[in-house]
């Protein structure tokens, strides 16, 4: 029959073509060709209504059987296009291109040495406090056992809004406003921008301070003593060794200046014969200032100095990004150039 | 504080070196700074004596000298001093030795008589100003003992080789001297303390009731002593003492007022001495000046007194400012024979606001500033005084003119072991605490539980017991106090507290620095210039009222100023572009506030430049609005806020366009906008500067309630359609795709913007915009959504007037 043999032809019709083609859009025209709407299997089928009744079911399924064949070929020769597709894409890939830069954000050296800080005693239990920049003479000194012509008022220069206005010289100044809100037990730290009036290559009128403090029944200075050398080697390593030396500020008695193994030469004092930059030969860094809340401060804010004690602490966040980082240059802190800024990526 | 080792140890029989006594005064609260070695530069100079003295053959000012310096020849040495003469004993710096200054002497050959050494003036060696001739030395030291020739002159004289610099807390006014320092070490190590001996001749009749003292105000003043010394002959201090003084920083002047430091230094007594002959009527008033009164101080200023300032008059007229500075009028100089040496006690807080106002801070007001040890005067007065007359050939007359209007009296203290214990967290023995205390030169009355402890007169630190559990804790060494972790207090109403403020900030700089802002850090003061060039309101500014320099001198209104000199600063190192943001307080007044200035948490950023640093793999662009919006609307979403509206504002400072951003409500909450080119120049902005400023106070408040909030996802597929609207340049896109919104229909889920084209010279924009269609319930046939599709195209242009 015709028809029958053109039906059955099909098929090495189509494998002669393909052996003629080689792009994708090419095999697809191909397949239109054979297997489209309009295409010569559906042209052939179209005859089906043609033949006679006994022959109809013979017929279709010849046509079936030769539609699967031409399917089959297609997909066989699709994948064969695919994997040539894939293996050329293989051979030419290029893994030295370089990726794609998107936006390097950076937080800045002082709010990580800050959120390390925090993150310590926040672990510990802490609270986080703050207050105003701008300050009553009361909250930064007053209350803080620094009645006006104290001496100590000679160690931090004030810039001033009004003779009773100034902006904070420490963050000190939370303690005050917490203990004047809140009873005890507290556990507090304050983390804030400071002002002095001083400029010079170690000081910048701005700069940043973490103050702590913890007032409850039975706080001792070992409690000061244990919870700050615990701080230093949270965020300086197990190794590191603390120094407790006496020193005074006016809010706090027994007073104590935190010192910390050199970061650079180890505490040796020396780096290859030479006395160590960092620490001056010394082999101690200051890196904290403390000591057991001084009752006058208790008595200004309206606890009973009998019943609580407490210590507090303040620490410059410089200087913790400063012996991190190893930044050199205080002032390059607040010029804000991208080339420092990208090395802090977060 | 400036501590000779040597002076040191003639008080106390110290046996450490001065690096080790450093140390210790270090772990006792007195912080060394340094070992400072004085005369370290001329420690090769030799003692010599000159042998011959010739004039020299070609010269008619230099002579030819042999030095005998200890070796087997003597030196020969060309000196230019007119002094110089055989027989002298001089500090010779033979070759190879230095001098002040770096120089090194060298063989030389002067006008052709070679020369191997130098013999030096006081001013070569560093020691004094005198360069009148070469520094003949005495025969022997000040103990009597002779030197060697050769032997090395700093140690043939005892030069004070070793300087302790010590920081000194404002709490420490007792080591303020070599005798404090000494009874501090004597007490700690168990030393004996030994006072310098003298006797004091007194002659002539006496002047305790010849010479009156007044003293009208006794807070001011508690106690004022004075002694006369009359035939000095004044010249210059020994060696011996010029050369201590000056190791310890003090310029020696004459023997009479060299003694006044002498003392000062060595006991921490400050001391006056007035020119007695110039005193007018044989009386001392101390009183408080009054408003408007002057005097000329020794340094030759007029300072314009006020009342409060203590004053030391004669019969006539103030003669100093009391433990500030003596009067220029009365001042001991070279013809002064007689002398009013006055030693008193002032009022630490007079004293201070009268040298902080007038900035005069001398040796005397920073003693007397920290408190002066009230027991010591009678003692540094007559050894002030027999060392005047020691030194100057004078007598001392009997008596001393005196007035102390307030005895010093011990001050009772509780002393509790048990409170010591409990604040110290160690435990502590009676016998320590007492030992140490007694140590110190307190008085101490044991009781059970509570003792009454009198601290010296010369501790005005210890007035409270926790200032004696210092020392006690001082003693014991604040470093082996035990180490131990409290637990931390806890209360139930901390727990399910709103976000702190703190926390907030932190978790907006992670967002921004996580989408790929650079995070910036500005002084919070600003120049007046800052803001007046950025055309911000001079109202509400808070200046500061002592500024550090112009540029500082006013709180930032807005983080604008700061933000805009970093974009500066980064283009002039040709960053290709910046993306900075900053979160800090912006201050303005208030009179409501407690501080008088309100402060609020602004959040800024700033864009300018291309979108990315590198050019591989991206489509080189400036950056421009969108961008700008882009992080706006981002961060209310990232806030759960509802979306803000942008609406342009006119006439901003320094923006243009600038557009207002508004939270929902209609509450303002931050403006967008380009820095204007005009102002841009000067910070060598050449790109757009795009900027934006949010009240981040608010937007915490806003955001405290808001949550992500789960929307169940739709169930049937979404259909798309573009519409393109050819309309007029100046119809914004918000009125098309509102118009597109607004169309009734129940099949349009959302609308927004596609691409915005503009053909050259069409006078025109082409704005496609993408809708979607969706319905809850069923999946969309695309005959429906086509029909959809026509129907809103064809009521927007109804509507605006825009074709399709």
């Amino acid at each position: 029959m015709d028809l029958l043999e053109q039906l059955n032809g099909l098929a090495s019709k189509l494998e002669e073509q393909l052996r003629q083609i080689t792009t994708a859009a090419e095999l697809e025209a191909a397949r239109i060709d054979f297997l489209g709407r309009k295409g010569r299997l559906a042209e052939l089928m179209s005859h089906l209504r043609d033949l006679s009744p006994q022959d109809r079911p013979g017929f279709g399924q010849a046509a079936n059987a030769v539609k699967q064949r031409l399917l089959d070929i297609f997909e066989e020769r699709r994948k064969r296009q695919e994997e040539e597709k894939e293996s050329a894409f293989l051979a030419k890939f290029d893994p030295s291109l370089p990726g794609r830069s998107v936006w390097n954000g950076s937080l800045h050296p002082i709010t990580l040495a800050m959120q390390e800080v925090c993150s310590v005693f926040q672990n510990m239990g802490y609270e986080i406090a703050g207050g105003p920049e701008v300050e009553t003479d009361f909250n930064c000194f007053e209350a803080l056992n620094m009645p006006p012509e104290h001496p100590a008022r000679d160690m931090q220069d004030t810039l001033y809004i009004t003779d009773k206005i100034l902006l904070r010289t420490h963050t000190s100044c939370v303690q005050v406003r917490t203990m004047m809100k809140r009873r005890p037990p507290l556990a507090i730290i304050g983390p804030g921008k400071v002002y002095r009036r001083d400029s010079d290559v170690t000081h910048t009128p701005m700069f940043h301070q973490i103050e702590g403090l913890l007032v409850d029944k039975h706080v001792t200075m070992a409690d000061l003593r244990g919870t700050l050398t615990a701080f230093v080697r949270a965020v300086f390593g197990s190794s590191t060794r603390v120094r407790f030396r006496p020193s005074f500020f006016p809010f706090t008695e027994p007073s104590a200046e935190v010192d910390m193994s050199c970061t650079q030469c180890g505490g040796h004092g020396h780096v290859d014969g030479q006395p160590c930059r960092v620490c001056k030969g010394s082999g101690w860094l200051e890196i904290l200032g403390s000591g057991m809340v001084d009752p006058a401060v208790f008595q200004a804010v309206g606890y009973d100095p009998e019943a609580f004690t407490g210590f507090a602490f303040g620490l410059g966040v410089e200087r913790i990004a400063m012996l991190k980082y190893g930044l050199t240059d205080l002032r390059m802190n607040f010029e804000n150039d991208v080339r420092f800024l990208h090395q802090f990526p977060a | 504080m400036l501590l000779s080792f040597n002076w040191l140890k003639e008080f106390v029989p110290y046996s450490g070196t001065a690096e080790e006594l450093g140390a210790m005064l270090t772990m006792l609260g007195l912080e060394l700074e340094e070992v400072l070695h004085p005369y370290a530069e001329i420690a090769q100079v030799v003692v010599g004596r000159v042998l011959t003295c010739e004039n020299h053959p070609d010269s008619d000012h230099l002579h030819v000298c042999t030095v005998d310096v200890g070796g087997q020849e003597p030196l020969n040495i060309v000196c230019g001093a007119p002094n110089v003469a055989a027989g002298q004993l001089v500090p010779v710096a033979p070759v190879g030795a230095t001098l002040p200054g770096g120089i090194v002497i060298k063989k030389a050959k002067l006008r052709g008589v070679p020369s191997f050494g130098m013999i030096c003036s006081e001013r070569e060696l560093g020691l004094a100003d005198d360069h009148s001739g070469i520094l003949v030395l005495p025969e022997a030291d000040r103990f009597g003992r002779r030197p060697e020739l050769g032997e090395r002159f700093i140690e043939a004289y005892g030069l004070d080789q070793e300087v302790l610099d010590i920081s000194i807390t404002p709490n420490r006014a007792d080591c303020l001297s070599v005798h404090g320092f000494a009874r501090l070490i004597g007490a700690y190590l168990g030393l004996p303390v030994s006072l310098p001996e003298f006797t004091l001749e007194e002659n002539g009749e006496d002047i305790s009731m010849t010479v009156p003292v007044e003293v009208l105000d006794g807070d001011l003043c508690p106690s004022y002593t004075g002694r006369i010394i009359k035939g000095a002959k004044t010249g210059p201090s020994p060696a011996w003492m010029r050369w201590r003084l000056n190791a310890v920083g003090i310029r020696a002047i004459s023997n009479l007022v060299d003694v006044t430091n002498y003392i000062l230094m060595e006991l921490g007594q400050p001391l006056h001495a007035f020119d007695h002959n110039k005193l007018k009527g044989s009386r001392i008033i101390v009183r408080p000046a009054t408003d408007g009164e002057e005097l000329v101080t020794l340094d030759g200023q007029k300072r314009a007194l006020k009342a409060g300032d203590g004053l030391i008059c004669d019969a006539d007229r103030p003669v100093a400012l009391a433990g500030v500075m003596g009067g220029l009028e009365t001042e001991i100089t070279g013809e002064s024979e007689s002398v009013f040496l006055e030693c008193a006690v002032f009022r630490p807080s007079s004293i201070r606001l009268t040298a902080r106002r007038l900035g005069l801070n001398s040796e005397a007001s920073y003693r007397y500033e920290r408190g002066v040890d009230p027991t010591g005067m009678a003692f540094a007065l007559d050894r002030a005084a027999a060392l005047m007359a020691e030194l100057s050939g004078a007598s001392v007359c009997r008596g001393i003119c005196k007035c102390t209007p307030r005895p010093w009296k011990p001050v009772p203290v509780r002393f509790r072991r048990s409170r010591a214990e409990a604040l110290l967290g160690v435990p502590l023995t009676d016998e320590f605490c007492l030992k140490t205390l007694e140590s110190l030169g307190c008085t101490v009355q044991c009781g059970d539980a509570e003792w009454t402890v009198c601290a010296p007169g010369w501790r005005y630190d210890l007035t409270r017991e926790a200032d004696l559990i210092e020392e006690i804790a001082i003693f014991k060494g604040v470093d082996r106090l035990g180490e131990t972790l409290p637990s931390i207090p806890h209360n139930l109403e901390s727990f399910g507290a709103p976000e702190s403020r703190h926390a907030f900030m932190m978790r907006v700089k992670h967002w921004a620095a996580g989408l790929g802002l650079n995070e910036a850090v500005n002084y919070s003061f600003v120049g007046t210039a800052d803001l007046d060039f950025l055309g911000l309101p001079e109202d509400g500014r808070v200046r500061i009222m002592n500024p550090l320099t112009a540029e500082q001198d006013v709180l930032r209104t807005e983080l604008a100023p700061g933000l805009f000199q970093d974009v500066r600063r980064n283009l002039a190192q040709s960053a290709p572009g910046v993306r900075l943001f900053e979160i800090a307080e912006c201050f303005t007044q208030d009179v409501s506030s407690d501080t008088t200035v309100r402060e609020v948490r602004h959040m800024a950023m700033v864009l300018t430049g291309t979108r990315f640093d590198e050019v591989w793999g991206h489509e080189q662009a400036d950056m421009d609005y969108a961008d700008i919006r882009g992080l706006v609307e981002k961060l209310f979403a990232w806030l759960h806020l509802d979306t803000p509206s942008f609406a342009l504002a006119d006439g901003h400072a320094y923006l243009a366009p600038a557009v207002r951003v508004s939270m929902a409500d209609g509450t303002a909450a931050g403006i967008i906008g380009r820095l204007k080119p005009a102002l841009a120049d000067s910070y060598l902005a050449k790109k757009p500067v795009w900027y934006a400023d949010v009240d981040l106070d608010l937007l915490r408040k806003a955001s405290q309630d808001r949550r992500a909030a789960f929307k169940a996802l739709p169930v049937f597929p979404a259909v798309r359609r573009d519409i393109t609207f050819i309309a007029p340049l100046d119809m914004h896109a918000e009125t098309l795709l509102s118009a597109v919104r607004g169309v009734k229909g129940q099949l349009l889920d959302s609308a927004e913007l596609l691409y915005v084209y503009e053909p050259e010279g069409a006078g025109v924009r082409n704005v496609t915009c993408r809708l979607t269609f969706r319905r809850e319930d069923r999946t969309l046939q695309d005959g429906e959504v086509d029909k959809e599709r026509e129907k809103i195209a064809a009521a927007v242009v109804r509507q605006l007037g825009v074709t399709v």
